[in-house]
Parts: C-alpha cells; sequence; structure tokens
C-alpha cells in the first residue's frame, strides 16, 4: 500500500510539473508573439547598430568623468545625416548607463560634440573626417562609424557587415589618444583589433 | 534451530553485543551519508550555480552584441567541468544563442521557465541537475544560462562511501568481537563455573565441590558466595545427618549386644532353674512311687488318687522342665546346616508318633518334598511338634485328615502342614508362638505352651519365617519357609540327615 501511494504521489507531482511547465510555455509563446507583432517584422540593419551605440557605452570607460551628475545625460550623438532615425531614440528610451539616462542627440557641427559620449559619424560626413577628427582630438568622445576606412583614419569603432550580421572594428590607438579603456568585453568581440595611428 | 532464549549466555552476550553495535553504527554511517548526501547535493549546486554566473557574466557582450561565437567560447570553458552534459545561453525570449555539448548524445533541450521573481533555479529528474539562471548585466536581465549536469560523480562519491561504511563497519565489528571475546570472557566466565558446579552439584551429589569465586563484587559475585554459603550449609547438614546416623546405627549395634547379652543371661537363667528344678522333682516323683508301692495297700483309695494325682503333676512337670530346656538349648546353639532329605525326616518323625497315635483314625497325606541345607535335628523337632498338634488338635476327627507339602507362596516355595482339626480364632494369631500362650483349655487338649515358640526359634534360626491360617472347627495350616529354600540349593540327591533329634513332644 505504502509504495503504491508513494508512486501515485511521485506520478502526481511529475504530472502537475509536466503542466505547469505546459501552462508558463504556452504563455511565453503568447507573449513572444505578441512582442513580434507589435515591432516591425524586419530587424534593419541600423536598428541593430543603433542598440550596438548604445551597448559600446556600457564596455568603455570615461576616465575622469566618473563622477557624473545625475541630472546629467549619457549623450550619443548623430553627426551628419542620420541614418537610425527612430531606432537610435527607441534604442536609449529608458536606458540608464551608471545613473545617468541616455539621450540620442544629433548635431550638425563637430564642436557640438563636447557634451557626447559616444558620437556616430554618419557617412555623409565622409568628404570631411579629416576636420572631424581633429576638431575631435581634445574631447574624450567614443567616435563609430560605418564609413569605411574610418579606423584608419583615427575612428575608435568601425561597424562593418559580415553577412547580415553587424559587426565591428576597434582602434586601440584612437582609443587610447582619446583617453578611454575599451572591455576586453568588447576588444574580445572585434574583429580586428588595430594599433593604427 | 535454537531459539534465542535457548541460547548459552556466552553466545546471548555476544549476539546483543554485535547486534548493538552493528545497528548504532549503522545509524551513525546512514546517518553521515544522508548528511554528506544533502552536502554533496548542495555543493554540486553550488557549483553549478557558480558556473552559470561566470558563463552568464563573460556571455553578456556576446548577447548584447549578438556574437554567438563568442558565446560559444565562453560555454566551451565548460570543457573543464567533467560533470556538465550540456549548456545553453537563452535570450530573453527563450531562443537558443549558443549551446555546448559534451560529447555526441547531448541536445539542446527547450529552456524550462523561470519561476517568476528568482533569478536562479535548479531540479534535481531523470538523474541529472538542472539549473537555469538570469544572465543580469549591469541591473538588467538579458538572457538565460542553463546547464544541464549529471550526478555521476555524486553517484561515484556515494559508492566510495558505501565501500567506506562497509569497510569501517567490517573493521568495527570485527574489533568490537575480538573485545567482546576478551571482555566477555572475564563477564561470563564466572557464570559458566557457577553453572558447571552446579551441574557437577546436581549430577554427582556432592556438596564439597565449590564454585571459583571472583573478586567482582557484582550481581554474579553475589550469586557465587550465595552458592558456596548454600553448598557449605548443605554439606555442614549432610554431614550432621551422617554423624547423627552413624551414632544411631552405633546405638542400635550397642543396645543389640545388650539386649543379646541380656537374653543370653535370661537362658542360661531359664537353663540353670530348670535344670536344678530337676533334682526336687525327682525326689517327690521317686517317694510319691514309693509311697504306692511300699504302703499301697494300706493306704486308703481316695489317698491312693491324691498319690496318682501327685505323679500326674509331677509328669507334667518334668515335660515342662524338658520342653524349656530345650527351648533354652536351641536359644544357645548355631544351627549346624547340611543338606537333608525332608522326605525321610518326616518318615522318621511319622515312626515316633506311632505309639502316640495308637487307635487314632489318621489319614497321613505326605507330598514331594524337597533336600534342604538346614540342621537335621533342630528340622526333625519342627517336624515332630507341628505334627504331633495337628495329630492332638484333630482328635475329634475321625477320620483326621493330615497334609504335609510344598506350595509356592507369594514366588517361594514354603513347607506346609495342613490339618482338619478344631482349627482356632484367627484373631489370637500372633500370640500363637509365645512361649506359654495357649489357645486351647488344658482339659481340652493338654499341652505346655512351648512347642510353637520352639519351633518359630528354630525357623528364625534358619532364616525363615513361620505362620499360620486357621478357622475355628474347620482346621489349621501352618506355613514356614526357611532361606536355604530360597537360594536354588535344593537338590533331589544327597545325603540324609536322619540323625534324630532330641525331639520333645508339645
Amino acid at each position: 500500500m505504502a509504495t503504491v501511494s508513494g508512486m501515485s504521489r511521485h506520478a502526481w507531482r511529475r504530472l502537475s510539473r509536466h503542466t505547469h511547465f505546459a501552462a508558463v510555455a504556452f504563455a511565453v509563446t503568447l507573449v513572444g508573439t505578441c512582442n513580434l507583432s507589435a515591432q516591425p517584422t524586419k530587424i534593419t540593419e541600423y536598428k541593430v547598430k543603433a542598440a550596438y551605440l548604445a551597448n559600446f557605452g556600457r564596455f568603455t570607460e570615461w576616465p575622469g568623468t566618473d563622477s557624473v551628475n545625475k541630472s546629467e545625460s549619457f549623450n550619443i550623438c548623430v553627426l551628419g545625416q542620420d541614418p537610425f532615425g527612430a531606432d537610435l531614440d527607441s534604442a536609449v528610451a529608458g536606458e540608464t548607463i551608471g545613473g545617468a539616462h541616455m539621450l540620442a542627440k544629433r548635431i550638425s557641427r563637430p564642436q557640438d560634440a563636447a557634451d557626447c559620449r559616444i558620437l556616430f559619424i554618419s557617412s555623409s560626413e565622409a568628404n570631411q573626417w579629416k576636420e572631424i577628427l581633429g576638431a575631435l582630438r581634445t574631447l574624450r568622445v567614443l567616435t563609430v562609424s560605418d564609413m569605411p576606412q574610418f579606423n584608419r583614419r583615427g575612428g575608435i569603432i568601425q561597424f562593418l557587415l559580415d553577412g547580415n550580421r553587424v559587426r565591428f572594428d576597434i582602434n586601440l590607438a584612437a582609443t587610447e589618444r582619446a583617453g578611454l579603456n575599451l572591455s576586453s568585453e568588447l576588444l574580445k568581440l572585434a574583429v580586428t583589433v588595430s594599433r593604427s595611428p | 534451530m535454537l531459539k534465542f532464549r535457548d541460547y548459552s549466555i556466552k553466545k546471548k552476550l555476544t549476539l546483543m553485543n554485535m547486534l548493538v553495535s552493528g545497528v548504532t553504527l549503522l545509524l551513525a554511517c546512514v546517518a553521515f551519508g544522508v548528511y554528506e548526501l544533502a552536502t554533496l547535493r548542495s555543493n554540486m549546486v553550488k557549483t553549478l550555480s557558480i558556473q552559470a554566473q561566470m558563463v552568464g557574466a563573460n556571455s553578456a557582450s556576446a548577447l548584447l552584441f549578438n556574437d554567438a561565437k563568442s558565446g560559444e567560447n565562453t560555454l566551451s570553458a565548460l570543457k573543464a567541468a567533467p560533470t556538465v552534459l550540456s549548456s545553453g545561453i537563452y535570450t530573453l525570449a527563450g531562443e537558443p544563442f549558443a549551446v555546448y555539448r559534451r560529447g555526441a548524445g547531448g541536445f539542446v533541450p527547450p529552456i524550462p521557465p523561470m519561476p517568476a521573481g528568482q533569478t536562479e533555479e535548479h531540479w534535481f529528474a531523470d538523474k541529472e541537475l538542472k539549473l537555469i539562471r538570469s544572465i543580469v548585466f549591469q541591473g538588467k536581465p538579458i538572457g538565460t544560462v542553463y546547464i544541464r549536469s549529471d550526478l555521476q560523480e555524486m553517484n561515484h562519491r556515494l559508492v566510495q562511501y558505501v565501500g567506506i561504511v562497509a569497510a569501517v563497519l567490517s573493521v568495527s565489528l570485527t574489533a568490537a568481537f575480538l573485545l567482546l571475546m576478551a571482555f566477555q570472557r572475564a563477564a561470563t566466565r564466572p557464570i559458566l563455573q557457577l553453572a558447571e558446579t552446579a551441574r557437577i552439584v546436581s549430577r554427582e551429589k556432592t556438596y564439597s565441590v565449590r564454585a571459583p569465586s571472583t573478586d567482582n563484587h557484582d550481581e554474579v559475585g553475589l550469586l557465587i558466595e550465595a552458592f558456596n554459603e548454600m553448598l557449605v550449609q548443605i554439606q555442614a547438614r549432610d554431614a550432621a545427618l551422617q554423624t547423627s546416623q552413624e551414632e544411631l546405627e552405633q546405638r542400635v549395634t550397642q543396645r543389640t549386644a545388650e539386649l543379646d547379652a541380656t537374653n543370653k543371661e535370661l537362658e542360661a537363667f531359664t537353663y540353670s532353674v530348670a535344670h536344678d528344678l530337676r533334682a526336687p522333682l525327682r525326689h517327690i516323683q521317686g517317694f510319691s512311687n514309693l509311697l504306692v508301692e511300699s504302703f499301697g495297700p494300706q493306704l486308703e483309695p481316695e489317698a491312693k488318687k491324691h498319690l496318682q494325682r501327685i505323679g500326674e503333676g509331677t509328669q507334667q512337670m518334668g515335660r515342662l522342665i524338658d520342653d524349656l530346656l530345650s527351648l533354652a538349648r536351641i536359644g544357645r546353639q548355631e544351627p549346624r546346616l547340611q543338606a537333608t532329605g525332608l522326605n525321610s525326616l518326616v518318615q522318621e518323625v511319622l515312626r515316633d508318633l506311632k505309639t502316640e497315635t495308637e487307635g487314632r483314625d489318621i489319614q497321613w497325606q505326605v507330598g514331594d518334598l524337597p533336600f534342604v541345607d538346614c540342621d537335621p535335628g533342630l528340622m526333625k523337632q519342627v517336624f515332630y511338634n507341628l505334627l504331633s498338634n495337628a495329630a492332638k488338635y484333630t482328635r475329634p476327627r475321625k477320620p483326621a485328615v493330615i497334609d504335609i507339602g510344598q506350595v509356592s507362596w507369594e514366588g517361594q516355595l514354603v513347607n506346609f502342614v495342613r490339618d482338619n482339626g478344631v482349627g482356632f480364632n484367627m484373631k489370637y494369631a500372633d500370640k500363637l508362638f509365645g512361649v506359654f500362650q495357649r489357645l486351647h483349655r488344658k482339659e481340652d487338649f493338654e499341652g505346655t505352651g512351648v512347642g510353637l515358640a520352639t519351633v518359630q526359634r528354630i525357623i528364625h534360626k534358619h532364616g525363615g519365617r513361620i505362620w499360620a491360617e486357621a478357622e475355628i472347627d474347620k482346621g489349621a495350616t501352618f506355613f514356614f519357609s526357611l532361606t536355604s529354600q530360597n537360594d536354588g540349593r535344593q537338590r533331589a540327591n544327597g545325603p540324609e540327615g536322619g540323625k534324630n533329634g532330641d525331639g520333645k513332644r508339645t
């Protein structure tokens, strides 16, 4: 009798666990479907890049600016023609980093990048790269761009496309010049880490 | 099979102690085992949790930058953990992001749900430990790690533990057994020795043995002391009993000797008195006869009658003296045993009785009598007295029938003399063989009352027994046995002791 009831109790527990599991799995599927339907069906390249821009901030240190005023925002700026549109705004919406709120800014002149932590330089500015990088030389700003040769010209992070995947290269020399520390986690993910001057 | 309660104390003690120590050890080992198992499980969970945390921490960037390869690189570090079967990193939406499998058998399972409000959960199921943990980066959940681990290590440890327990148990029990043997000898030896002593006492009835005493002042020591004390008392009582018995025997012997001496004295006295009475009696008889011969014609017929009475009286007294002398003589002499044919002895007696029974109608019926070891003279007197008695008390019968023979009585051959005379009242049977005891009036049947006493004394001298059965007016039977008749020394042939004893009439 004891073994029978013991077995049945065990079986019941297993059954209830399965039921529980199935119910939760169903719920997760429902939620997933809802999320999927709420978002654009195709994840665009710049949507990913916008998310990456925000994430770069999480693996970078800005020495000397630790004592970030809480009221000060963590600005992610776009110089030149904005390829992100609303994607960048939605990527930073509600996000904080080190207690500061993330904010997307569009600027037209490199001189306006003084309060930017991360500066995405649009391909539209490819012809003025020398002037731009020169203007930024004294600023502690993480420069990111998807224009070709960006790293070799002194940029810090350059987006690449590996098939459908968005990847990036890192120029360590430029990083040091800007006085920034990149996390080894980030370096680990870079396709190449160069030391171009 | 013997029951436990029938086991010897030694075996009982051994069994009990072994059982107690065995059970105690086993319980202790089981308790430690359960504790060990619990510790092992919690340690496994802890280890797996740490692994999950490390994987999570190292794969955060990979998740954030969608680098599955990097995630897989991170997961491949789990190679160093041999118990991990498979592991996976899942995105927040629950889709597999990076997977690690040990060997070919693993598969990527769908991620189990994380209970609400928790960052980690584990299950022991299907011989596996499963653990999921949220990957939290800078306070934000960004994915989930899932690790499956087999329980081989735990099972291995358990097997090891069982082995250790078995070894500990066997070594401990062996040690316990050896110790027990050593200590038990001290505890049970006094009991065993006590039991052995008790056995000797009850079997051989010797109370001089003692249980070896011990220096232990425990219950067994007390028991042994008490037992020995009891033996001492029994022995003392035994000795006292024996002493008193010996004393008693000695006293009996002494009294018997005294009695014998007194008896002898009495007999000697009787003999001398009887002997000395003869001379004056002879004078009375002689002078009475002289008076009749010398002065017979001058005497008045009345006087003659008186003289005749005197003569009869003296004759009677002479017979009495003779009988008493005979009785006394028998008391003083030991029978000289020789093989004697009772048949010829009886014939001799019948010849002697011929004159006495002249004119009587008596049918003598003599059966086949054996040869016996006896004193022929004394035995002839026995038959003479018994046969003349029979003839006397059958006087009123015509014809008188007297049987002499042998009969089996309670497995013993006894001789008998039966008559059809006046018999007697069995009430007085015990007085029959007393000296001067008579059951009939002197006027009816003459006699001195010494004859049967003489017969009894002779029979007793031969180690035999005599008794009588009778009924008034229907006759009497006298039975007698001789021990020599009993021991198979009866012989068909042998020298007949035809010697004539000094048989006297009763």
